[in-house]
């Protein structure tokens, strides 16, 4: 994404740039933000929402300043060294960038629509870098320089929306698609140059049957002249030549679709190779669904291309330019009557194509939202039938199917009328051919075989007339399928091995420094942490829950990078680790367990193959996983997963624990490890996992924080950032979040005594009493 | 351990009438009123709000019914992550008419939806509707997909329309539009 815009000379003079000072970002602000200069603030704000569009505006950070810029005119100048922070918020449909003062007042400089948000928030990362470049070394010099990997949502050259990629479909060259079709057609040239030369031949084919006809009515027929030979080789050369381009088209076909379907096989599975290694930034990125998309729609969207369009197209073509060629030679004056008529239906086909896409869509839409209620009513079965609102919900429905059936029909009575004109319209263009050509060849200026070759051909002119009004969009629709697929093929895993990338034997000291990190650009999850773990050391994550603790568990696993700073493992910066060789050290349970198709035992060993069953059983005992697995009708070697066996989100956790046991780790993450447990099997579990933190450094986030009583410290997450530090009772004497958390959840444990948590508060009151 | 629970037993004396006042506070449905609140514009744009003996630097104004009451129940909050309700406003008629003012000002500046005034152009090309149209805040081209979350009906004949950044525009009467506007929306509907 662009962070640097240019300006006019005319702009730029209005900055007044001081020597030294740099143009570091520049990006356009949307809409307009007024200056009242000295207004009276009882009357009239000092800044005020203009409701238009910025004209020509940009918010432009330079080494030394925040400025936003209208037209010619400066709106607002901030010096940077007089800035505490400067935060790009987000509110309802737009974004305002806020400047906090030194003495914690704070402004609003400038306001973007959500177009130009993301890249607001970007300059806005940039100046604060510079800002905290400033106020540590007094200049601006060591400030990060920010750059953005996002994708553009609209084209800059032509303005067209792109369909989340990179490139622009239209606007970049012809030589990149033809690349990457050619790639895309790489180990299948044979294929290729098969369907190409059979193309080529029914081409001929059809070009050669109305020449064999005129000869026939002009030698044979019109004279008379022609024997029981001629009439014979006349039929068989037809016949022929009937099953040889029905057998070669069917041959076509055939090779097409098998091409197709392979083409898209191997798309689909090099896309989903990529999208495992992809980062989950690169994933979180889209929206859910549309790497899906891409893996099925897209890749169809392509097969369907090589079936449809691909086999026909250059014979259709070919046909086309020749029958024109010899239509030509015939008599110029017919073509060219007839050519009239061929741009006269294909201008009708084209708007009425355009007119039938637009009720079909309509109807597409009518449909899905169908089967979105159709869907939403089934998924919220149990409210609706808890609710009692069953009837509600069946007139809903029953009004949405009558709204589709309306539509269909009124389509259906559409298409009924629009063909019939269709056709006629076509076999127009023939009509006036043989009304004239009729003529000619009574008065003797053509022969009848000419007449009939002529017609012949411009059969051929109009027959794929309607199938040249689609073309252009099938291409097109390939054309953005194929960058598509490309954009996930061609993009670079933001988190992979590089060749620095080491194997070490991981001991678990861990050290944060200065993280920040964010999944989108303009909300921060977490800000500015820094902390020590010594090897063997069991750390608490604790927070009101949606402060980053998962987050920062993300990080620890590498599942995403940070934005800015760095954390080591064992002083090696967690980047230059192997991925491999990183997660393979750990041993993680997290909040929602997820199960891979396969037998529970698959599922336990999956970290460690070679797992003998005498192992396996005892991690799945430490677990307490193993009574309940004994349970299941086949055991270990129940299926689990999609179409398997339905197991509760207690006992799915269990087996992600008996996993994590199994594999040994040497740092082991437990995210809410325990929280679909009962409380009976927590405790149970809680020993085993006591006995496998020992040793180890350890991560873990419980909701219940008595689960966190054998942490060595324990890191409280507020507000982005680490509020409290320190063990147990450090934090208790210190009476802050902590304290506040600890004695809110005794107080709930009070008024629940059947809960485990209360039994402890309950004990804990008797012994204080 | 034992010890730890004792400690902690002790404080907890203390801390419950704390944790019941929290509670409360979140079930309390604390007005605003003229006599209660006083808003004043700050320097920077904003709003700052004194009740009672507390002053707030900067608040936030939340609508809690923004498509079907934008002028009453109005949530004004800190200005800080938690952005915690500091006190609700019944009715911007309850205060006295400057305030109103400046609270709408800051309606103004934190949502964004444009009315749209007029369709001149709509067309589809590829998966993808191009708009251009005259809205309360200026003419302006804006792109949707075309699925049917993009425009969504609210009531009998007022639509939103949702782009593919995530702007906001609002119809207020579809019925208002030229016939031939609502052709062009026909697509849509
Ligand atoms: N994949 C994601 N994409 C975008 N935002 C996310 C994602 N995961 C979490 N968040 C946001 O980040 C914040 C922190 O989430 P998380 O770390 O899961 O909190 P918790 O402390 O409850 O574990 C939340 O506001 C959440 O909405
Ligand atoms: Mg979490």
């Amino acid at each position: 994404m662009k962070l640097l815009f240019t300006l006019t000379g005319e702009q730029l003079e209005a900055l007044s740039l001081e020597p030294g000072e740099k143009l570091c970002y520049c990006v356009p602000v949307d809409l307009a933000y007024e200056l009242k200069e000295g207004a009276d603030l009882t009357r009239q704000p000092a800044r005020d929402v203009a409701e238009r569009y910025g004209k020509d505006s940009f918010l432009i950070v330079t080494s030394k300043r925040l400025m936003t810029l209208e037209g010619k005119r400066v709106i607002s100048n901030t010096d940077l060294s007089g800035c505490e922070k400067i935060r790009c918020e987000r509110q309802v449909g737009c974004g305002i960038v806020t400047v906090t003062d030194l003495e914690q007042n704070e402004s609003c400089v400038a306001r973007v629509s959500m177009r130009q948000i993301v890249r607001t928030s970007y300059a806005v990362r940039g100046a604060s870098a510079i800002v905290k470049s400033i106020k540590a070394t007094g200049g601006p010099e060591n400030a990060e320089q920010i750059t953005s990997l996002e994708y553009e949502t609209y084209c800059e050259k032509c303005g067209r929306a792109l369909p989340g990629t990179s490139k622009c479909p239209y606007c970049e060259g012809k030589m990149d698609v033809f690349r990457k079709f050619m790639n895309l057609c790489g180990g299948f040239t044979g294929r290729l140059l098969l369907i190409s030369t059979l193309m080529l031949v029914t081409a001929a084919m059809s070009m050669l049957s109305p020449l064999i006809q005129r000869n026939f009515i002009d030698n044979a027929l019109a004279d008379g002249t022609g024997t029981w030979v001629d009439y014979a080789l006349f039929v068989g050369l037809t016949f022929a030549i009937l099953i040889g381009t029905i057998a070669i088209e069917v041959w076509k076909n055939l090779a097409c679709v098998r091409l197709g379907s392979e083409l898209s096989m191997s798309l689909r599975s090099r896309l989903y190779q990529k999208i495992q290694m992809l980062s989950l930034s690169f994933i979180n990125k889209r929206k859910p669904g549309e790497l899906m998309n891409r893996i099925s729609r897209d890749t169809n969207q392509i097969r369907d291309f090589f079936q449809d369009v691909f086999g026909s197209m250059f014979s259709v073509l070919l046909t086309m330019v020749a029958s024109l060629i010899v239509m030509l030679a015939i008599s110029v004056k017919m073509t060219l009557l007839s050519l009239v008529f061929v741009a006269v239906v294909f201008v009708l086909m084209k708007i009425f194509r355009h007119r039938i896409h637009v009720i079909f869509s309509r109807q597409w839409f009518k449909s899905d939202e169908l089967s979105n209620s159709i869907q939403d009513i089934i998924s919220g079965m149990r409210i609706v039938k808890t609710f009692g609102t069953e009837e509600r919900e069946s007139a809903r429905f029953s009004r949405k199917s009558m709204e589709f059936a309306e539509i269909s029909s009124k389509n259906e009575t559409f298409w009924a009328v629009f063909f019939p004109i269709l056709t006629f319209l076509m076999g127009g263009g023939t009509y006036i051919a043989v009304l004239l050509g009729g003529q000619d060849v009574l008065q003797g200026r053509m022969t009848l075989g000419e007449l009939v070759q002529f017609m012949a051909y411009s059969g051929y002119l109009f027959g794929p007339l309607d199938w040249m009004t689609h073309m252009p969009r099938a291409v097109m629709q390939m054309v953005t399928s194929l960058n598509r697929i490309y954009d996930v093929l061609d993009e670079e895993p933001r988190i992979k091995d590089t060749k620095d990338s080491r194997e070490i034997q991981i001991k678990g000291a861990f050290r944060f420094e200065e993280v920040y990190f964010g999944y989108n650009t303009y909300e921060p999850v977490l800000e500015n942490i820094s902390f020590d773990v010594k090897p063997g050391e069991m750390i608490g994550f604790v927070g009101a829950s949606g402060t980053g603790k998962s987050t920062m568990i993300n990080l620890i696993m590498r599942l995403y990078d940070p934005d800015q700073g760095r954390i080591t493992v064992d002083g090696v910066d967690l980047r230059d680790v192997k991925i491999e060789c990183l997660h393979s050290q750990l041993g993680v349970v997290l909040q929602e367990t997820f199960l891979f198709s396969g037998s529970i035992l698959d599922n336990i060993c999956f970290a460690k193959p070679d797992a003998t069953l005498a192992e396996v059983i005892q991690a799945a005992k430490a677990a307490n996983a193993h009574d309940f697995i004994c349970k299941t009708p086949n055991g270990y070697n129940t299926r689990v997963g999609e179409h398997g066996y339905t197991l509760s989100g207690g006992e799915r956790q269990r087996i992600a624990i008996a996993r994590a046991i199994l594999n040994n780790p040497r740092v082991l993450i437990l995210d809410e490890a325990t929280s679909a447990l009962d409380t009976e099997s927590e405790f149970l579990i809680q020993q085993a996992l006591d006995r496998l933190i020992q040793g180890r450094t350890t991560f873990a986030i419980a909701h219940r924080l008595s689960t966190l009583r054998g942490a060595d410290r324990l890191v409280v997450i507020n507000e982005h950032g680490i509020a409290e530090m320190g063990s147990h009772d450090e934090l208790l004497k210190k009476k802050g979040i902590y304290y506040g958390l600890v004695t809110a959840q005794l107080k709930m444990a009070e008024g629940r005594p059947e809960a485990e948590d209360a039994g402890e508060g309950a004990a804990a009151e008797a012994a204080g009493a | 351990m034992q010890e730890e629970r004792l400690d902690l037993l002790n404080l907890r004396e203390f801390d419950e009438e704390a944790y019941k006042k929290e509670s409360e506070e979140l079930l309390e449905m604390r007005m605003l009123t003229a006599e209660t609140a006083t808003f004043a514009r700050t320097e920077g744009g904003f709003l700052s709000l004194k009740v009672g003996d507390k002053e707030y630097k900067r608040v936030r104004v939340y609508l809690t019914f923004p498509l079907t009451n934008p002028e009453e129940y109005i949530s004004i909050r800190e200005a800080t992550e938690k952005a915690k309700e500091i006190g609700m406003v019944e009715s911007l008629s309850v205060l006295p008419a400057n305030q109103q003012e400046m609270l709408r000002e800051q309606i103004r500046l934190r949502y964004f939806m444009p009315e749209i005034r007029k369709v001149m152009e709509l067309k589809e090309e590829y998966g993808y509707a191009y708009w251009y149209v005259e809205t309360t805040y200026g003419v302006c081209r804006f792109t949707t997909h075309m699925s049917n979350d993009a425009v969504v009906t609210l009531g009998e004949s007022r639509l939103l329309v949702t782009d593919i950044d995530g702007n906001r525009y609002e119809i207020p009467d579809f019925y208002a539009l030229t016939v031939q506007e609502r052709k062009r929306l026909d697509l849509f509907l």
